[in-house]
């Protein structure tokens, strides 16, 4: 095997891995609660930085800040519900007003996070150091890592679903919101309880994610780009289609990359989806308005 | 019936009953008052102190208006989310640079190519979607030298020259283009919303089914709408390069597109007015906001989530309801822009 491509596969991988980690958070939360979360990435920058201040200041192992970073992401994430996505469900205009509200969210995280911390890049130190070689590709732990925890989230998540009780009721609200709850199922609890899911996922790809991209305020930005285009490719709301769509979208990225130059592959994801996107309006495994989740 | 008959019911076009909607007619004394206005306040503040400063900064909130009006067309009364305005501004700006940077066009005749490059770039993607706003960016960035400019896009523009007037003779001239862009783009954007086409766009923004099952042809009217919002963005593109004598990569900035959106959001989006009076306000206060530095964004962050979510008819039908209250000299019908994030509440109805 050349390591050219060897380079190109293990970078699919691993960019398949870590959008997927992304796009599985910002899936859930549209195919539960309509709501296409434009803070997604503020909650990343949230969990990352709550796990650099307990590992530089606190001088505690980065295995106790995972936790507390994940923790404080979830928190976040279910603040905003209370604050500003509750209000306002069941309104008319809710996708609206939530979406802008969102985009707010996530500027006045980016400043606050300059404010407090500073604009330089931090660095958080990575869960398992070291590296090997395969024929030349240096291969790091940390990404072998991301790759296993990312696949088990994504079954972890899909048992949840099928098979807990709350998983059911989550599927419920996301197909019926009117029928789930003349069940007596507690939509808006459910609403909150998806949100702070998504927003553990979201802390935690920040902190496993930051030893790679470093940190600074501003970057969940590109995580949640790379992960909506990801969710649309696979089709909003679909956990399978996530999964899919992160892996096909990574190897094809990564081959991009090593074939024919880093410029070429932001423009060449792009029309991949641009074409996609005539061919299949709603993406990979998008079912439209009938099923979700 | 003849087939002559039945073929001149075929083309014929939906009428809108005139009488029925009076307030589609605006009085022609609030017009005639408006231009008036525009035209004679430059020569009465160039006589002041701060006058050239104000206004360039009307000159900026001709242009900004003129965007946020287009994108408000989108995304307001078409509701549908696109984050390629700011692209599209780029693609007028970087067509009309070009021409006169690399080709030697005269800018006047170069800002009226920008809006149709413009025009075909948001068709030819089919969907303005952030798909193409990064595509945009990294052409921006990195493509071809004798293009774009390079990594820092086209810094060298010849400007506007108006014969040879200089200092603010020209200023008062920039301000007249710009107010020129800004009335036309007004005007059209009016007539459309107030159209068959532009009921038939609010129509599918708030029940897609029941609209096309009417008979609306959603892709031609989504295309027309995109080319209308592409045409004038374009045009305020154009114009704004050679305005600033280039244009940088920087107008992809994350804050640009903030801007923006607050300007629809604080205004009112889906309202007419909303955009304009969104802009006034947010250039009006970045003047004093700027001091503040990285506050500002929080304020403008934290503003923006909290009018989306507990005023999201914005500060538009405010204004229009104290007009009607107070001033109105009798009373108006009902409008037709209803907020797409706040429709009328008809559970109370029934």
């Amino acid at each position: 095997m050349s390591t050219q491509f060897v380079q190109a596969v293990w970078g699919g991988i691993l960019f398949g891995s870590v959008y997927g980690l992304m796009a599985l958070g910002l899936t859930l939360v549209w195919g539960a609660v309509r709501l296409l979360n434009l803070a997604h990435g503020a909650i990343f920058v949230v969990g990352s930085y709550v796990a650099f201040f307990v590992v530089s200041k606190l001088n505690l192992p980065i295995l106790v800040a995972l936790p507390i970073g994940v923790l404080a992401a979830a928190a976040f994430a279910y603040l905003m519900h209370l604050i500003f996505i509750r209000p306002v469900i069941g309104k008319p205009g809710f996708d609206n007003s939530t979406l802008i509200a969102t985009v707010g969210i996530s500027i006045a995280v980016s400043a606050a996070a300059i404010l407090i911390f500073n604009p330089e890049y931090k660095v958080i130190p990575p869960i398992i150091s070291g590296n090997f070689t395969l024929s030349d590709v240096q291969i790091t732990k940390q990404g072998l890592l991301v790759i296993g925890t990312s696949l088990a989230l994504f079954a972890l998540v899909y048992l949840f679903l099928t098979y807990t009780r709350r998983g059911m009721a989550i599927r419920a609200v996301s197909q019926q919101q009117e029928a789930a709850s003349l069940m007596a199922i507690p939509v808006v609890r459910t609403y909150g309880m998806v949100i702070a899911i998504s927003g553990a996922l979201a802390g935690l790809a920040g902190v496993l994610l930051s030893p790679f991209f470093f940190l600074n305020p501003n970057s969940g930005f590109n995580p949640m780009i790379q992960a909506l285009i990801v969710t649309i490719f696979g089709g909003l709301g679909s956990v399978r289609g996530a999964l899919v769509a992160g892996f096909v979208l990574g190897i094809f990225e990564s081959f991009v990359e090593v074939y024919y130059g880093v410029a070429w592959a932001q423009p060449g994801v792009f029309l991949l989806i641009i074409l996609m996107l005539i061919v299949r309006p709603n993406g990979l495994f998008g079912i439209g308005e009938v099923r979700r989740l | 019936m003849s087939a002559q008959a039945a073929g001149a019911v075929g083309v014929s076009r939906p009428q809108l009953d005139q009488a029925a909607a009076p307030w589609r007619r605006p009085s022609i004394w609030a017009i005639g008052g408006g231009l008036a206005a525009g035209i004679v306040l430059p020569l009465l503040l160039v006589r002041i102190d701060i006058g050239t400063y104000l206004i360039t900064l009307l000159i900026l909130f001709f242009v900004q208006a003129v965007v946020a009006q287009s994108w408000n067309l989108i995304m307001g009364y078409g509701g549908i989310y696109s984050f390629a305005q700011v692209a599209l501004f780029a693609v007028g700006g970087w067509t009309s640079g070009v021409l006169v940077h690399s080709l030697g066009w005269n800018p006047f005749l170069a800002i009226l190519i920008s809006p149709l490059v413009a025009v075909v770039a948001a068709l030819g993607t089919g969907l303005p979607t952030l798909a193409f706003h990064e595509l945009a960016r990294v052409f921006a960035v990195t493509g071809p030298r004798f293009i774009s400019g390079g990594g820092y896009g086209l810094v060298t523009v010849q400007t506007f020259q108006f014969g040879d007037a200089i200092g603010d003779q020209r200023t008062i001239y920039l301000y007249y283009l710009a107010g020129l862009i800004f009335a036309i783009a007004t005007f059209v954007i009016w007539r459309v919303i107030h159209s068959p086409l532009g009921v038939a766009m609010t129509a599918l923004r708030d029940s897609e089914t029941y609209a096309v099952s009417r008979g609306i042809n959603q892709f031609r009217v989504r295309l027309v709408l995109f080319a209308i919002s592409a045409f004038f963005t374009g045009l305020a593109g154009g114009y704004s390069t050679h305005y600033n004598g280039g244009i940088s990569t920087t107008i992809f900035d994350f804050p640009r597109i903030i801007d923006l959106l607050a300007m629809i959001v604080i205004g009112g989006w889906g309202t007419f007015g909303g955009p304009i009076l969104g802009a006034g306000i947010v250039i009006g206060l970045n003047q004093y906001l700027v001091a503040l530095g990285d506050y500002q964004t929080l304020i403008l962050g934290l503003a923006l989530a909290g009018i989306a979510v507990f005023a999201p008819q914005g500060l538009w039908p405010l204004i229009r309801r104290l007009y009607e209250n107070y001033l109105a000299p009798e009373p108006l019908a009902p409008a037709v822009e209803v907020s797409p994030a706040a429709p009328r509440d008809t559970t109370e109805e029934l």
